[in-house]
């Protein structure tokens, strides 16, 4: 239990916590104190000094971001003197850079704006900068507009508190002082990874989305509270919308992932260019020719009709959520009696403990990595885990591969020395174990020795394998052998091996979101639902069931993948 | 191992300003002289850290003597072993010279650079071998340490510093040991202790004095520091710039810990303390605590806020105790002698001494260490020695480029932590710049801003932009683009940096800018209203410190390159566009440009004034007529007083085409040229020949016409028509002394003394002893007339010192020639009678506190049982000669025109006075000034007058600085060795017995070859502003 200290906030007697900042002391008691630089994801720094408050015997004026409560504390957030304070800093800022806000994308949703207008600048009183500073457009999915920052160092120290990446700094001094990744290379050619944990807190347009700037202010998108799909980790984050079309992900703050996001989730579904699947397509006369629902599931209830039960194989994404999986293996398993399967593996061969939370990582002195690249197939977890390695945390890789993250191992071994790497967690007094798919199985039996100490989470490679290996769904892909066979897909690409596969079985069914040399062989091609349109939930690595939201109304003529699933059975 | 005993140790600074002038060959030149004589065993030559003096390195002292010799070379070494070392005898031309007495000072306490210094933190900077620890023991090193650990608890030697009242020599005085109780107090096994060496300040350098001079004091300091608070390890942040110090640091180090005075179990003891260095890579922001911290732990040199203080968490998030290197030098001496001696040094609230980098316009720079509370004056005076080339002081910059600047009201401040403060100053790591009256405010302050926003780390905002714009502004302003509001902008912009910066380098970045605003905002104005520099210092201004310098303006480089060329006529040309007065001005013009002069930053100024002089005499047979500028207009105008000022007033207005009519009460025309200057400085006739010149341009002089009785100007304007008047009467009545006696037959005010010598009616002073009273151009005028008029003696009595005479030097040299007998520091308190003056009742005086202008104000000494400092001078005239004011009388029944305090006219800008179409112009709006001021005054009203006449617009007064090109013909190099020549003058045999003119002109030759030693300043601003003409470019190349 926290102690509580007694202050007063503008006369008004506030209970906080002891510890707590004059910031978020206020926050609590629903006082608003304007900041910029100061982002609660992030260590509060000082720098802006718009959030300076009066406090009773402090001399001069205090930041409330970084000032602690004390008990008896008085504080005045917006008394004259503080006020004409925040209005020289706006005016300062002003005249700093490129602030004219009838040119900015950020316009009406720029903090600086914001404060502007709170607290009244309604005129220029320096004149603008003459020199203007560069762009930076060198990066694929967003631009820096160095004339538009603030230097408020948000970006900073996203990239190094929560994305653990630390590109970006400062260079220069003084008025010269700018944003600079890697000490001055241009942003494209650092080590910049494109998370864009940085866009996403920069409180102004310097930081610019290419896909959605200009597309819509914050008054005229809808955002729907999601959970990204592209992995297991199960992101939490936001749709932003407009008049049914999408503009952008933002990583949710509140969630496990700390509103990181990497680039396979924010940034690379904007560059889909597959042909989208808009209506059921049935092969007639040797030809895939649009159907009707009717006709095209028609078509597959016979050719499964046809089939003997052992001859129908049902395979599925696991990227499907909770309801479609289980409709699914309702369907083929309960009513078909199918051979059915997932197409992803799914750490099924594993009798190791889960249930690891994303948060253990950050509080973990010992992490054991072993066959997984984190940092390229669950990027958000690679992060955590850099983040952990910067506050002290010990990263042990046990691998025979290259594997991204050994930089910042402080231990390697090879496969056949786990023992040693599990010995170092059992001496150590907060363990997490990550494991993925490549791990051998006796290898793996060696963990078993940790599972009352560590932390397990175990790295599925789809987002909801979780889920898919709680069916008790294999990676069991045969359909060589089949004679009608049920692939759902959804967005996801199957090898071209898997292709040939497939192509062995006598009717093929495509349950996809988009074109693809499989749906050009398929018999039957059903729509698939995209990524933003899905209503459901799914089971993160962590276990945690979350809530999948549809961020935009569906176009006619589609059907989500259960109710079509269900719509089957009720033809069998 | 002991040392041989030595008769004689010779010290040789081997600091990093004596090392500069080559200290280190004149000890390698002794070390090879001492072993060619074979005199090793008995001379040691020890190289020690800075004395301070630095202006007179290399220095030298022979002990045990105490010899002090300075400015050594090494080609002094041969002759300071045999004369000194060998013979015993002092070589009387490397010995210190008092400056005013030129005698020779042989010996190391008698030099006043150090009699006033106490030396307490620099007490083995230049005494001992830095490098050496057993010559710190010897001098009782290591005894505080070794007090500390065997004597006192950790919570006594806390006890101890915080007792002493010890406060932070970083600059921000905050108690050091209240400082040692936080971090003592603060949780946690682990603690360091810091020591900010980090000297970022420009021309300061105690501290890297103190870490060349006496490495061990920090060490032993930082050491009693760990022991106290509980730490094992320490950190020095030192400038990599400080190559020297860093050296002797890791020398000392390393003997310190092979004696076991460092490193583990100290002294046997339990305590064991490591010392780190570390280099800083020279961000003036690193001094800030935090800022120093996050560069020690590898991160980029930022402040952070505060709470936590580095006492809870510092240093790798440890309890940190930080200290200023002269803080921790402080501490060895104050456990062993106790923190009541240290109370009993400097001030109450501020013990101990401080320590100043003395730099600037002041004759002895250099390091001096003086008790806390000594005032400003006795620092820049006694110590520095005052102002070279006896220049006015202006400010004192102290605190480096976060301070203020005080400027001379207030050199009686004492310096300490808390008066400084008060006056908009700070004491800051102990800069102190002098600067004079060349120094402009605005480039001043510009200078420091320019310094310290481009050191702001950039992170917060008011710092980062507030620093930028402010910069900006005084740009603009010294470009003469500034504009009035900007005042107040800048005031705006300091405010929300003092409030809102993150750190002090923000919260004190506007202090200089600031206290130049409180003390010279005038200063500003000029530069925004008239687009004028004062100083002659901001370049966008000034086309030439000559021309600058001028009141009347006068284009002084075109001028004195046609002189050089013998184009006489075209030089008057230019010198008459703006002073009408070449004649006079050749003769009595006190030469405002030669005092400013570049070649005189050389060796001598050009000789402006004689060179002039030859100008105008060579004219005098071919008289000038003015020309006319404008067609004829029937706005008539009245001027009142046919002085410099009025005349002036008159001409430009005739030229203009209105008819002029000047009204004088005096007989003759001229005003104070005619009556005020004696005729052996500006003969009659020659004065004549340019109230001639006047007259032929229209104007009419109506003499004998006395305002209030023969006219009055409502008169004038109601009456006889006169559209506008010009009251330019002049400063004629003189100023009582209000002491008994005043009114004695024999008594004379100055002024009208002169006056009736002039009218030949002076009173008889054949035989006679005269006093005067005064040290300004009357009193000079006074005493040397009555010379003239056959006074047995004439004696000057002035209340202070030569140096503060405000009357012409050259004018005081002849009076002195002539024998006029001067008192000095002499106060007349009473004059005798009973029937008329039979003698001067005198007080002696001495200097006491500064007064408002920087110049010591005389007080009454004291009389004693053995003095009685007073004397009665025998006279019988008595000459009151102390400042001028102007005549109202006149103007008393006119209830329009209102007068100021000071009894001068009250003008707008435009010298209109309260009542419309009266304007006024001269002495009576100035105060008692010169010819060519009075010029200036008679061209601007003028130019007021004419467009009050025409309906126009009464603006400011305005002149645009003269553009003209005159090539220079020659080159400068042949003239570089060229010296100012000396001009002939009368005998002073002969000169007292007549009127005649003293000073004889230059010849031609002299004249034209003396005008070529002029720099062309002019020619190298058009070209450095890019305003040089297509026909000069092509000249000059």
């Amino acid at each position: 239990m926290d102690k509580v200290v007694n202050i007063r906030i503008n006369g008004r007697h506030i209970r906080a916590r002891a510890g707590q900042t004059v910031m978020e002391a206020a926050k609590a008691a629903g006082i608003d104190i304007p900041s910029l630089c100061h982002h609660p994801a992030v260590k509060p720094i000082g720098a802006c000094r718009i959030c300076v408050v009066e406090i009773e015997r402090q001399r001069g004026l205090q930041t409330a971001c970084t000032f602690p409560v004390t008990e008896g504390m008085r504080v005045e957030t917006e008394s004259p003197k503080v006020v004409e304070e925040r209005k020289f800093i706006l005016e300062m800022l002003f005249s700093e850079g490129n602030h004219y806000c009838p040119f900015c994308e950020s316009s009406g949703d720029c903090e600086l704006q914001a404060l502007a207008y709170r607290y009244g600048l309604d005129h220029w009183i320096y004149p603008n900068p003459g020199e203007s500073k560069p762009m930076d457009g060198t990066r694929e999915y967003f631009i820096m507009d160095h004339n538009r920052c603030i230097l408020c160092r948000r970006c900073i120290r996203a990239c190094s508190e929560l994305a653990a990446n630390n590109t970006l700094g400062v260079k220069f001094r003084g008025a010269k002082t700018v944003i600079c990744a890697d000490g001055g290379l241009p942003f494209g050619s650092s080590s910049c990874v494109s998370c864009g944990t940085c866009l996403q807190i920069c409180p102004t347009g310097a930081l610019i989305d290419r896909v959605s700037a200009y597309a819509g202010r914050e008054s005229q998108v809808e955002r729907t509270k999601s959970v990204c799909l592209f992995c297991s980790v199960g992101c939490g984050s936001e749709i932003i919308t407009r008049a049914g079309r999408i503009l952008r992900v933002e990583g949710e703050w509140e969630e496990h992932n700390n509103g990181v996001l990497c680039a396979k989730g924010r940034f690379q579904p904007f560059k889909e260019e597959r042909l989208r699947i808009e209506s059921p397509l049935v092969r007639k006369d040797g030809r895939l020719q649009p159907a009707s629902w009717e006709e095209a599931l028609d078509t597959l209830a016979q050719a499964i009709r046809k089939s003997p039960n052992k001859k129908v194989g049902a395979w599925t994404t696991c990227r499907t959520l909770n309801l479609t999986l289980s409709e699914f293996v309702a369907v083929f398993m309960g009513k078909v009696g199918a051979n059915i399967g997932v197409l992803e593996l799914t750490l099924a061969r594993f009798k190791l403990p889960m249930g690891g939370a994303l948060n253990d990582l950050l509080s973990a002195d010992t992490i054991l990595v072993t066959g997984a690249d984190p940092l390229v197939d669950h990027p958000v977890i690679g992060y955590h885990i850099k983040r952990a390695c910067m506050n002290g945390g010990r990263l042990i890789i046990v691998s025979d591969n290259h594997n991204s993250m050994k930089r910042f191992a402080a231990q390697t071994f090879p496969l056949n020395e786990m023992g040693k790497a599990v010995k170092m967690c059992q001496e150590s007094a907060m363990p997490v174990v990550l494991y993925g798919e490549e791990t051998p199985p006796d290898q793996a039996e060696k963990l078993v020795a940790l599972q009352k100490k560590a932390h397990f989470i175990p790295l599925f490679p789809e987002s909801n394998g979780f889920h898919a290996k709680a069916l008790g769904l294999r990676a069991n892909f045969s359909p060589g052998q089949m004679e009608t066979v049920y692939l759902l897909l959804e967005d996801t690409t199957l090898s071209e091996e898997k292709i040939k596969q497939a192509r062995g079985a006598k009717f093929l069914a495509v349950h996809a979101t988009f074109h693809s040399p499989l749906t050009e062989v398929a018999d039957v091609v059903l729509p698939a639902l995209l990524w933003y349109e899905h209503e459901g939930s799914l089971y993160n690595l962590e276990g945690k069931k979350v809530a999948v939201r549809q961020a935009v109304s569906l176009a006619e003529g589609l059907i989500p993948e259960n109710e079509v699933l269900t719509q089957l059975a009720a033809r069998l | 191992m002991a040392e041989p005993f030595y008769r004689a140790n010779v010290l040789v600074c081997g600091g990093t300003g004596c090392t500069a002038s080559d200290s280190l060959e004149v000890i390698a030149g002794m070390n090879k002289e001492i072993a060619r004589r074979g005199l090793e065993k008995e001379v040691r030559v020890v190289p020690t850290g800075c004395r301070g003096f630095c202006a007179m390195g290399p220095i030298m002292v022979i002990y045990p003597e105490g010899i002090f010799y300075c400015q050594v070379q090494p080609r002094d070494v041969q002759t300071i072993v045999e004369e000194t070392l060998v013979k015993g005898r002092v070589v009387g031309r490397l010995t210190y010279k008092a400056p005013e007495t030129y005698k020779e000072l042989p010996r190391y306490q008698d030099i006043p650079f150090y009699s006033k210094q106490v030396r307490i933190t620099l007490r083995n900077c230049g005494i001992i071998d830095p490098e050496k620890i057993d010559e710190y023991i010897v001098r009782g090193g290591y005894e505080g340490l070794s007090k500390a650990l065997f004597d006192l608890t950790q919570e006594e030697v806390i006890q101890e510093v915080k007792q002493s009242g010890l406060r932070g020599r970083g600059g921000a005085g905050f108690s050091t040991g209240t400082k040692w109780e936080f971090t003592f107090r603060a949780p946690g096994d682990v603690k360091y202790v810091v020591c900010n060496a980090d000297e970022g300040d420009p021309g300061a350098f105690m501290d890297r004095s103190l870490l060349e001079g006496d490495p061990h004091s920090l060490i032993e300091g930082m050491t009693i520091c760990g022991y106290a608070i509980g730490a094992k390890e320490g950190y020095i942040y030192c400038r990599a710039e400080y190559p020297l110090a860093i050296k002797r640091l890791q020398v000392a180090i390393a003997q310190a810990e092979e004696y076991g005075l460092l490193g583990d179990n100290i002294l046997n003891t339990d305590f064991s303390f490591h010392l780190h260095i570390k280099e800083g890579a020279g961000a003036f922001v690193c001094g800030e605590e935090t800022a120093l911290l996050a560069s020690i732990e590898g991160r980029r040199g930022e402040p952070r806020p505060r709470p936590p203080f580095p006492a809870a968490s510092g240093l790798w998030g440890k309890p940190t105790n930080l200290n200023n290197v002269k803080s921790y030098a402080n501490i060895p001496q104050i456990i062993v002698n106790g923190s009541n001696w240290f109370n009993n040094i400097g001030t109450r609230r501020s013990p101990g001494t401080a320590i100043f980098a003395l730099t600037g316009k002041v004759n002895n720079t250099g390091l001096v260490e003086v008790p806390m509370g000594i005032t400003l004056g006795e620092i820049i005076f006694d110590i520095g020695g005052g102002i070279p080339k006896d220049k006015r002081f202006k400010a004192v910059q102290t605190g480096g480029p976060l301070g203020g600047c005080i400027p001379a009201q207030h050199l009686n401040v004492g310096v300490d932590f808390d008066s400084l403060q008060e006056v908009g100053a700070v004491m800051g790591s102990g800069g102190m710049i002098v600067v004079d009256e060349d120094t402009c405010m605005v480039e001043f302050s510009k200078f420091f801003l320019k310094f310290a926003q481009a050191e702001s780390c950039g992170k917060c905002i008011p710092c980062r932009v507030g620093g930028k714009r402010m910069l900006e502004i005084l740009t603009r302003i010294s470009e003469g683009e500034g504009r009035l509001e900007d005042l107040d902008t800048i005031r705006t912009i300091a405010k929300g940096m003092e409030t809102g910066s993150l750190c002090a380098l923000g919260q004190l970045t506007p202090g200089p800018v600031m206290s130049a605003l409180k003390y010279f905002e005038s200063e500003f104005l000029t530069h925004i209203l008239d687009q004028e520099c004062p100083a002659g210092a901001c370049k966008a201004l000034v086309r030439a410190r000559c021309t600058n310098a001028c009141p009347a303006q006068v284009d002084v480089p075109s001028y004195i390159s046609l002189i050089a060329q013998g184009k006489y006529a075209e030089g008057l040309e230019i010198h008459r566009e703006r002073n009408p007065f070449a004649l006079v001005c050749g003769r009595v013009c006190p030469a405002f440009c030669e005092q400013k002069c570049r070649r005189g930053d050389i060796d001598d100024p050009v000789s402006i004034r004689l060179a002039k002089r030859h100008m105008a005499d060579h004219e005098m047979e071919n008289p000038w007529t003015p020309a006319k500028i404008e067609d004829p207009k029937k706005e008539k105008v009245a001027v009142v007083g046919a002085g410099p000022a009025g005349l002036t007033a008159a001409l430009r207005l005739a030229q203009r085409g209105y008819p002029v009519t000047i009204f004088d009460k005096l007989p003759v025309a001229g005003g104070m040229m005619a009556v005020g200057i004696p005729e052996y400085r500006l003969p009659r006739q020659i004065l004549n020949l340019e109230i001639e010149a006047i007259k032929r341009a229209g104007v009419e002089i109506r003499l004998g016409q006395e305002m209030g009785k023969d006219f009055t100007v409502d008169g004038l304007m109601d009456k006889d028509g006169y559209k506008a008047v010009i009251l330019a009467i002049g400063a004629h009545k003189g100023r009582k002394m209000g002491i008994p006696g005043e009114d004695l037959p024999g008594v004379y005010q100055g002024v009208e003394f002169l006056k009736n010598a002039a009218l030949g009616k002076a009173p008889d002073l054949k035989g006679k002893s005269v006093a005067v009273v005064g040290g300004g151009a009357v009193a000079i005028d006074a005493a040397r007339t009555g010379l003239r008029l056959g006074a047995k003696k004439v004696h000057i009595l002035y209340r202070r010192t030569l140096q503060d005479m405000p009357a012409w030097k050259e004018e005081i040299e002849e009076a002195f020639r002539e024998g006029i007998q001067f008192h000095f520091l002499t106060n007349p308190v009473g004059i005798l009678g009973p029937d008329q003056v039979s003698g001067v009742e005198c007080h002696l005086q001495r200097l006491g506190e500064f007064d408002s202008g920087g110049r010591r104000r005389p007080i009454p000494i004291e009389a004693t049982e053995f003095e009685v400092p007073e004397f009665i001078l025998d006279a019988e005239i008595f000459i009151a000669a102390i400042g001028q004011e102007t005549d109202l009388e006149g103007l008393q029944k006119d209830t329009k025109i209102e007068v100021e305090r000071d009894s001068t006219l009250k003008v707008s800008p435009n010298l209109m006075t309260s009542r419309t179409g009266v304007f006024a112009a001269g002495d009576v709006t100035l105060g008692p000034a010169t010819v060519v001021e009075a010029v200036d005054q008679g061209n601007k009203v003028a130019v007021a007058v004419a467009s009050y006449l025409k309906g126009q617009p009464l603006e400011r007064v305005k002149f645009e600085s003269p553009v003209g090109e005159v090539p220079q013909l020659y080159a400068l190099e042949d003239y570089a060795e060229a010296k100012r020549p000396v001009v002939r003058r009368l005998s002073a045999a002969r000169s007292v017995t007549c009127f005649e003119e003293v000073e004889a002109g230059f010849d031609e030759h002299t004249a034209r070859e003396e005008c070529k030693r002029c720099l062309r300043c002019d020619l190298e601003w058009l070209q450095s502003m890019g305003l040089q003409s297509q026909e000069m470019k092509v000249q000059s190349a």
